[in-house]
């Protein structure tokens, strides 16, 4: 090209018209106009429309193709209405001043479960919007993503949302920013990412207020990896930040953790569909594919470098995701054991925080015991392994890790009750427990005192956001939030309390095994720790709950609920009469014989578990025992 | 020629009731003018003649017919013969080892009895239900525990050898002694065989609707159970055995009928919402009426081959076939017979069912021996859980 510069300016040019098409040519854009940025915002503060509306005004993609909430691609985020993994779309803003400006726009998970993901995302960026309900006000999770964006050092432009709606109030919101969150708001932006309204200020307020990126594209590589996808063509996708110099197709790079080094057959950005470009400069946000097998060659928060010409210090990397939640995940039919392993880990690929190792049990057979950031992520991969790969799954009762202080002096920790060890070689167990923020309208402070007290919670302080709200700190323990505090605190607020927690660290409480037994056998699944104050009422309640569930059968069936040997509670299944179908003639063989099926359809959902056949919903009992309270 | 390659029963369906019962959820209509009975029972005759002229199966000597509804006796004694001498003619009325005809006590008196008998019909089966008037009145039946009685009596006195009185278990304002008292009565009239049903609350009949709304009250679960028990045994010692989940008779006067579905017999059926089978293909009939008789007029020995809406087929594989027979034959107390489902279908029931088999047996719900495999008491009191191993 160097030979023909006349024919490389044209060549220029019509890249220049492709990009104004909405094709990007990046080589041409200044580092000055390039901004990185996140939306954060409580759940269902409107992030995801403000996200559409951006992509849509900034022509990214025309209204036709506009897909409600593009972002959100998967079944299950669409379902729920929430994000779950980081997306990242690139678009190109043409601003008021008459230039354009290339806009990274980084997703954001808006669930406690994946804070983690948020602040990978946030990591990648130099400022962040901020958006806030005008008709909610602050919530506990406005706060939560605030102080992540703050670690970070971005440049906060708080974004008062829904201001078509009647109930808006945004002076009131505006107040609240400043007096809770200390951030001037004086310059908040209004908008309603539903009608449009307001959008074009916050495209401007993006280019003006959120620093550019400050980065050198002649400097060796330096790339962090935000994220990562399994592709079954390319290998792993890497979602990269370049802080400085370039990448390209067929450069050779190195990952600076593990030293592995790899032949880049691909860049690219979103827009939001992957778009291959010929090269990802300092400053930008976008994608490479190199033939990467695994995630775990290529790990989230590592450095991609210039293999060639290396750079001397990685980037500051992520502390790893630490699951907090476990459960154990048993194939219903013993023969789908391998397909469940190949599931497992075909998810891992895409998501790091996932733990799963094998794990025996002698009531479920084989399975595995896995780690997850929280229950809805315990929810998502649950349904996943169930929708995309159709697997008929157990799934035992959440339970927390426990660090048991033996009296010999050893340290354990336990992530299954069943290997709760022997009262007698305990010397302390200790459980995690969360620091929570819960924001409430004050009418409702007693009713949430009072179920925090009864979850085990001791009182921090309270303080008041305005005169109507205020915002209750308390430590519980983690064990507590994963069974039914968030679903009760919805319920005794009327659906105003927002809740957000973090983990503060372990501490020692008086904890014991409550085992389950049927006919006389324990259940090693139907184990559960509780503390000793509750493990009588839970104890019964458990067993209550657990008669109601298991389908009465030719023999009645003891359930009790034990701790070591003493049986603390106990419910008979009662056995069923009779069961037969009184009538069967010429006519009626089709209908009876379809009715046999079904039925028998359902009991192939069971476990048999010694004599007893139990569903699915035993093993999560202790999940639902306290609904009707 | 083998038994199951021959029609072994013939069946004719008459969907017409003076009332529907609470409980019902047959092909079965109350309130059609006579005029379309009429029409009807010409659509039937039609159907009769024009299937006649297929020859799907031979029909096996001494074939079994019986009327069955809804009511047959809602319909003239001359529709009745008119039915009856198209089946003579057609063939499918052929020295018949039993011929029986439903008929609910509220319609028929000593006349009509007698008519039928001439006709032909030498076992009648009589809807009693039971010999409770309160009872009788919160099933919807239109007769009274008297006229059960009284048309018993008068069926004995015009010749019928063979008298089955239906009753049911299970029903609202029932209790276990009332169930005893009607247990006692029927059996005072010396009867050689009893239908005894617990009833089956069908999804979409009133009384279905009724129990879920709490608005009739039924026996609860244990009283039931006693009634259920109770039959067997107070049937046995009067003479009646037990030789179906829920039928009973003086040994040598089993219904030979029904005993046809049991064995998983082929049977010709006729009428709106009648269901044939022939061994291989089961046919069942729409179970509108006046579809059923708008069908039947275009029919012809070519539209049989073609599909003309008047019926559906269904096939049931290999497989489910045999799971059939053992569901069918399993109500039976003398079970399969496991070398018949050899010649038949080829199959070893204990090598392919073997796991199956070997849990009812070690649950005691099932006994081999003797070359059959038949449910014990215990086993028809779980039937449908013994069924399950089958499916």
């Amino acid at each position: 090209m160097r030979f023909f510069p006349l024919l490389a300016a044209c060549f220029e040019k019509k890249l220049f018209i492709r990009e104004r098409n909405g094709i990007s040519r990046k080589d041409y854009m200044q580092k000055d106009h390039i901004r990185n940025f996140s939306i954060i915002a409580h759940i269902d503060h409107g992030k995801s429309t403000l996200a559409d509306r951006l992509i849509e005004m900034t022509g990214t993609l025309s209204k036709r193709e506009m897909e409600e909430q593009i972002l959100d691609s998967m079944d299950l985020e669409k379902e729920r209405g929430i994000t779950i993994k980081d997306q990242a779309v690139q678009s190109i803003y043409q601003a008021k001043n008459g230039e354009d400006y290339m806009l990274n726009f980084i997703d954001t998970p808006g669930h406690v479960d994946f804070n983690y993901e948020v602040s990978r995302a946030l990591a990648a960026c130099e400022g962040a919007l901020l958006v806030i309900d005008a008709s909610q006000g602050i919530e506990a999770q406005t706060l939560a993503n605030t102080y992540l964006a703050l670690d970070n050092n971005l440049e906060i432009v708080p974004v008062i949302n829904k201001i078509d709606l009647p109930s808006a109030d945004p002076d009131k919101v505006r107040k609240e920013i400043e007096d809770v969150i200390g951030i001037d708001a004086s310059e908040a932006v209004l908008c309603s990412a539903k009608t449009g309204e307001g959008v074009d200020d916050i495209l401007e307020a993006i280019v003006e207020r959120i620093p550019a990126p400050v980065c050198d594209d002649n400097k060796p590589l330096k790339a962090l990896v935000f994220d990562s996808k399994f592709d079954s063509y390319k290998g792993v996708l890497l979602y990269l930040r370049v802080y400085d110099g370039t990448i390209r197709k067929g450069m050779k790079i190195e990952m600076m953790a593990t030293g592995a080094t790899y032949e880049v057959t691909e860049v690219g950005v979103f827009k939001p569909a992957p778009v291959n470009v010929d090269v990802l400069t300092a400053g930008e946000v976008g994608f490479l594919a190199a033939a990467i097998k695994t995630v775990g060659e290529a790990r989230v928060g590592d450095t991609v470098t210039d293999a060639a010409h290396p750079a001397d210090e990685p980037l500051p990397g992520y502390r790893k995701a630490t699951p907090m939640v476990f459960c154990g995940l048993y194939p219903v039919e013993n023969t789908d054991y391998d397909n469940l392993r190949d599931a497992l880990e075909k998810l891992h690929l895409n998501d790091a925080a996932l733990l799963f190792e094998p794990e025996t049990s002698t009531a479920l057979g084989f399975g595995f015991r896995c780690g997850f950031l929280g229950l809805l992520h315990m929810d998502v991969i649950k349904e996943r392994l169930e929708r995309e790969y159709k697997l008929d799954l157990i799934t035992t009762a959440p339970n927390v890790v426990y660090q048991i202080d033996k009296t010999n002096g050893d340290i354990e920790l336990v992530d299954n009750p069943s290997a709760f060890p022997d009262p007698t070689v305990i010397a302390t167990v200790s459980e995690p427990y969360v620091t929570a923020t819960i924001i409430v309208p004050k009418d409702y402070v007693g009713a949430v005192m009072e179920l925090s007290q009864e979850k085990r919670g001791e009182y921090q302080n309270m303080t008041y956001l305005d005169e109507d709200r205020v915002m209750i700190h308390y430590s519980l323990p983690l064990s507590e939030i994963i069974y039914d505090y968030f679903d009760r605190l919805k319920s005794c607020s009327r659906g105003y309390a927002s809740l957000d927690y973090e983990l503060s660290g372990y501490k020692p409480s008086d904890l014991v095994k409550v085992d389950i037994l049927l006919n006389g056998d324990p259940v090693d699944a139907l184990s559960a720790i509780v503390h000793r104050e509750n493990a009588q009422v839970q104890g019964r309640r458990l067993v209550e709950r657990l008669r109601s569930l298991i389908p009465r059968q030719q023999f009645s069936i003891p359930v009790q609920a034990a701790i070591g040997n003493k049986v603390i509670a106990r419910e008979d299944v009662a056995a069923l009469r009779k069961d037969v179908l009184a009538k069967c003639y010429g006519g009626d063989i089709t209908r009876k014989r379809k009715l046999l099926e079904k039925q028998k359809a359902g009991k192939k959902r069971m476990k048999q578990v010694g004599t007893v056949e139990l569903p699915q919903e035993a093993f999560m009992a202790i999940l639902s025992m306290d609904k009707k309270k | 020629m083998e038994r199951w390659e021959q029609f072994q029963g013939v069946y004719v369906h008459t969907p017409f009731c003076l009332q529907k019962c609470l409980y019902c959820d047959f092909p079965s209509y109350a309130g059609f003018p006579d005029g379309v009975r009429q029409q009807y029972v010409g659509a039937l005759c039609r159907e009769i003649e024009v299937r006649s002229l297929q020859q799907e199966l031979p029909v096996a000597k001494g074939a079994t017919v019986y009327f069955g509804g809804g009511t047959p006796t809602v319909l003239t004694v001359e529709q009745i013969g008119k039915i009856v001498s198209t089946l003579k003619r057609c063939g499918w009325w052929n020295r018949p080892a039993e011929a029986t005809i439903e008929a609910n006590p509220g319609t028929v008196d000593a006349e009509k009895l007698k008519a039928l008998r001439e006709i032909g019909f030498d076992r009648i089966s009589l809807g009693v239900q039971s010999l409770q008037d309160k009872e009788l009145g919160a099933l919807g039946r239109i007769h009274t525990a008297e006229q059960a009685l009284c048309a018993t009596e008068e069926a004995k006195q015009a010749g019928f050898r063979r008298i089955n009185a239906d009753l049911m278990s299970g029903i609202p304002c029932q209790t276990v002694e009332s169930f005893r008292n009607t247990l006692t009565k029927i059996l005072q009239l010396n009867l050689s065989h009893i239908s005894a049903y617990s009833l089956i609350l069908e999804e979409g009949t009133p009384l279905e609707r009724l129990a879920r709304e709490g608005k009739v009250q039924l026996p609860d679960e244990e009283a039931s159970f006693n009634m259920y028990e109770m039959t067997t045994e107070v049937l046995a010692q009067a003479g009646l055995q037990r030789y179906e989940i829920s039928n009973y008779a003086v040994p040598g006067k089993e219904s030979v009928h029904n005993t046809v579905y049991w064995n998983y017999e082929p049977y010709a059926a006729f009428g709106a919402g009648a269901c044939s089978f022939n061994g291989k293909e089961r046919r069942t009939n729409t179970a509108d009426v006046l579809q059923y008789i708008k069908g039947s007029a275009n029919l012809s020995l070519a539209a049989l081959k073609t599909d003309t809406g008047l019926w559906q087929t269904e096939s049931p594989d290999r497989k489910t076939q045999i799971s059939e027979a053992m569901i069918m034959g399993l109500r039976m107390t003398d079970g399969v017979n496991l070398q018949k489902m050899q010649q038949r279908f080829g199959i070893d029931i204990l090598e392919s069912y073997g796991k199956e088999i070997q849990i009812l047996l070690d649950r005691k719900m099932a006994e081999c021996g003797g070359g059959t495999l038949r449910l014990t008491p215990y086993g028809m009191r779980y039937g449908n859980r013994a069924f399950e191993a089958f499916i």
